[in-house]
């Protein structure tokens, strides 16, 4: 019964979404929700033959299947009359619908059942399925001509850099407010060797660990003076950095550098002597234009692949998906290994109690500055991949907001897991850039042909117009995102048992007893 | 002995003069050219009072904003992220007021008072009920949870407040002078007072009769004299009242002051209250002064008055005031001598200084291990 509330839900969200996108996207949400309904069940079924888990729940996936297609012809007949659409051709209606039923139901229905297989067993073919599923995106998506590649590639950027925040915030406990610095340090590296501001095109396969290495590098700068503090201070002065960095690219435009010994300060001593010299002053940069201020970088070159020359196109997002989620792999392969090394257990003594940590041995210090620098690592990759993605880069995009997006993904996600910042990455950066465009279409044409013929004041209509649009909202998105994860749900969408048990300290027994053990084995 | 302290000196010193090497470096990228600056207070000594001026007046908004953080860290050691949006939301709450009554037309001294004085309440009374709205939203349920719970949870109630700030911009049939440019864009803030002024026939520079090259405006001597009338308040209220003993026993040990009978919840909503309306009188004070309003100013306002507490030592009123009057006097003097667009930065490096090299601020005692 409770499994079958849950298809209920899953089938009524599935079908809200189809009122938003329409023509194809069915299909496309259907399967996605078979997916991931089938992964929630499986986590809550008890471990019995495949067969007759398919069995138990089959009514659910038909239900849930079943709600989809009713709500998205609903849409097809009603709703796009409303938002005055005409409603799309019979044939692909039809076709859409059947493949997002078949779809809901089978993936439920077989990632559900692995959950009846031994546990390597089921953790390895779920890979290889999620893995399909990952392979087939942007071509289901070019075929259905959705568009959504070129979106989905920004939450996997965001993804990264909600991994690499991870280290900091979830491993090492360091609430980093300036994220954003490192991301633009990676970004501007890139822009700077590669592209016509100063002439340098360096290959894009050296420059993305240039930019990796140079965000390190700042990483451990900047956290060196933050070393003592402790708590809101520590995440004030991050955000200080995190401030300064952006306005120094944004005001790099004209770069003298005098070297100031024969410049000022023995020119200062003979004046105060009176005496009178004709010192050569040694200029080491004259007018530099370093990072071209507000207009920004661009064009940025492209990745190209060697030997058969193939550059990389805007047009064409379905490489960058690929380029991007082998990132991805590598910094999660990288970071399962950072948390399981001697490092990462220090970083989790360190957040766990800094004090004692240090009395077992642990270099607080080295530990700290190796989050920040590890840390900002991650980010320069992605900013490098921005960088050339985007073919331009802009100061105002790393500002403040920009580091609350990252901690948003961490937050909503789990703090302290991989797989929770990664399902948060893609939640909130999905619901920024597809849903909430998605939504203010749809809304726009709506009122539009309902209720703003109805108002007769022309100032009124206008406001009613100007205040329907869910994009000027997306602020109040982030930060309800991070006061209602605060007060209902700390720590995160998929928890991280170590912080869950934490922040839960009466019901710590309970929370032992219902951590599954697949969690367990992921913590580590 | 002897020779560890020569040691330790020598490194200090070789230290210092690397940090000063590349001040002077990398000081004339943002515009630190000492000559130049020298050459410039010494052709002009006057533009140095004037400077002074502003950065007193600017001073004297700060370091009211800054009393509603210094209070708050005080009593539950949380910096109130969404203060400095409280005080945006002041500035257009009164702006609203000025134009729903109509002041912004008139030309009618009795009308411009009678509206200044109406919106000078109702941003108080908004701005204070908003900022407890915050703390029982926001923070009272996270009380006793990991300090960093509540501190995200700031950040986010800044965000909700900054957005609504912005719709609040972009609504041109509420206040028509909004316009039609959306609510991202800067809007402005008449200067009400100058209006006041000139329709009493009076100048509204009050040195123009002595003949001295300054401007001290009406809106100065307003600025500064409502904010030391409000911070004498403010003290004379915490030391003298029942509440404000209260307040300092809750500040000091939570616990023993609600053994001894103390309301702690009404304690912390009555300092969100009063941190809120003094961010409510600050909003008015800075729209009058510098007559813009964005949804935006709230986070520079709120980084300077959080730094300006910092520096006079947080939790402690005197200093937040004294505070307030430095980092005012810091970002006029960037803004004249350096570059405008380098004061934000000036201000997060001495921030950053103080926390590292004195913690505690000017005026602030020990407060164990919070930095």
């Amino acid at each position: 019964m409770k499994n079958i509330r849950s298809g209920i839900t899953f089938g009524i969200i599935g079908g809200l979404l189809t009122f938003l996108f329409g023509g194809w996207s069915v299909a496309v949400i259907g399967s996605l929700m078979g997916v991931g309904l089938g992964m929630g069940l499986s986590g809550k079924l008890e471990r019995k033959n495949p067969l007759e888990i398919a069995k138990s729940v089959l009514p659910t996936a038909l239900v849930a299947g079943a709600i989809l297609v009713l709500l998205s012809l609903y849409q097809n007949n009603f709703v796009q009359e409303a938002i005055g659409k005409r409603p799309a051709v019979e044939k692909i209606v039809i076709n859409a619908n059947l493949i997002a039923f078949l779809g809901t139901v089978l993936f439920t229905t077989l990632l559900a059942s692995l959950h009846g297989l031994p546990e390597k067993q089921e953790q390895r073919w779920k890979m290889i399925l999620l893995g399909l599923l990952i392979i087939a995106f942007p071509f289901v998506d070019k075929l259905t001509a959705l568009r959504w590649t070129a979106q989905i590639i920004f939450a996997l950027i965001f993804v990264i850099l909600g991994l690499g925040l991870n280290i900091v915030v979830g491993y090492a406990g360091l609430l980093d407010l300036g994220y954003a610095a490192f991301f633009a340090i990676g970004a501007y590296t890139t822009g700077i060797l590669s592209s016509p501001q100063h002439g340098i095109f360096m290959n894009f396969w050296l420059v993305i660990w240039i930019a990796a290495g140079m965000a390190a590098i700042w990483g451990f700068m900047l956290g060196a003076p933050t070393l003592p503090l402790r708590g809101d201070y520590l995440a004030i002065v991050t955000l200080g950095f995190g401030e300064i960095v952006p306005v120094l690219f944004k005001n790099l435009i004209d770069v003298t550098i005098k070297e100031p010994l024969t410049c000022w300060i023995l020119p200062g001593l003979f004046k105060l002597f009176g005496a009178k010299t004709t010192m050569a002053c040694i200029t080491l940069i004259e007018h530099e234009d370093l990072t071209a201020g507000e207009k920004g970088i661009s064009p940025i070159g492209r990745p190209v692949i060697p030997f058969i020359n193939y550059e990389f196109q805007s047009s064409n997002p379905i490489p960058w998906y690929f380029l991007i989620i082998a990132i991805i792999l590598l910094s999660v392969f990288i970071i399962r290994r950072l948390r399981d090394s001697r490092l990462g257990r220090a970083w989790m003594a360190i957040r766990e109690d800094e004090l004692a940590a240090a009395q077992m041995g642990i270099n607080p210090v080295r530990t700290k500055l190796a989050a920040f620098a590890m840390g900002a690592t991650f980010s320069g990759f992605a900013g490098a991949f921005y960088a050339s993605y985007i073919a331009g880069i802009f100061p105002s995009v790393f500002d403040f907001s920009a580091s609350i997006i990252i901690l948003c993904v961490v937050i909503l996600g789990g703090i302290g897991n991989i797989n929770g910042v990664i399902v948060g990455g893609l939640v909130i950066m999905t619901a920024d850039r597809l849903f909430l465009p998605a939504l203010k279409d749809f809304l726009a044409s709506l009122l539009t042909h309902t209720v703003l013929p109805s108002i007769s004041d022309p100032v009124m209509q206008l406001a009613v117009k100007d205040n329907a649009n869910p994009i000027l909202y997306r602020f109040l998105l982030f930060g309800l995102t991070l006061v209602i994860m605060m007060a209902v749900r700390p720590e995160g969408l998929l928890p991280n048992a170590q912080v869950r048990a934490e922040l839960h300290p009466d019901e710590t027994p309970v929370v032992e007893a219902e951590t599954p053990k697949t969690n367990k084995a992921k913590k580590g | 002995m002897e020779t560890t302290r020569k040691k330790f000196n020598l490194r200090r010193f070789a230290i210092a003069t690397l940090v000063l090497y590349i001040v002077f470096l990398i000081g004339p990228i943002v515009g630190l050219d000492v000559p130049a600056v020298y050459a410039s207070i010494k052709s002009n000594p006057l533009q140095l009072v004037q400077f002074l001026i502003i950065g007193i007046s600017n001073g004297a908004i700060i370091a009211i904003i800054a009393l509603g953080y210094t209070m708050v860290y005080g009593i539950i050691e949380l910096i109130n992220f969404a203060h400095g949006d409280v005080y945006m939301i002041g500035v257009f709450t009164s702006l609203t007021v000025l134009s729903l009554t109509g002041t912004l037309e008139s030309k009618d001294p009795a009308k411009i008072v009678f509206g200044l004085i109406l919106a000078l309440i109702v941003a108080i009374v908004f701005c204070a009920v908003l900022n407890a709205t915050i703390e029982r939203l926001a923070y009272r349920r996270l009380r006793n949870a990991p300090r960093l719970a509540p501190l995200i949870s700031a950040i986010g109630m800044s965000f909700i407040i900054e957005n609504i700030g912005l719709m609040w911009a972009a609504q041109a049939w509420l206040v028509p002078s909004f316009g039609t440019t959306g609510g991202a864009s800067q809007k402005s803030f008449p200067d009400m007072l100058g209006i006041l002024f000139t329709s009493l026939g009076w100048d509204v520079n009050l040195l123009a009769s002595t003949g001295i090259a300054l401007r001290l405006t009406i809106k100065d001597v307003m600025v500064i004299v409502l904010a030391v009338v409000l911070m004498v308040g403010l003290y004379l209220f915490v030391q003298r009242t029942r509440l404000g003993k209260a307040m300092r026993a809750t500040a000091q040990n939570r616990d023993a002051a609600k053994m001894l009978g103390i309301d702690i919840d009404w304690v912390i909503t009555a300092t969100f209250l009063i941190g809120g309306g003094l961010a409510g009188a600050a909003g008015l004070m800075a729209g009058l002064y510098n007559n813009t309003a964005w949804w935006f100013m709230g986070f520079r306002a709120g980084l300077q008055s959080f730094t300006a507490a910092v520096l006079g030592g947080i939790g402690n009123i005197a200093g937040g005031m004294l505070g307030g009057f430095l980092i005012g006097l810091l970002a006029s003097f960037s803004d004249g001598y350096l570059n405008a667009r380098w004061t934000n930065a000036l201000v997060f490096a001495t921030l950053v200084l103080i926390l590292l090299f004195r913690p505690t601020g000017l005026l602030g005692e020990q407060t164990g291990q919070k930095a």
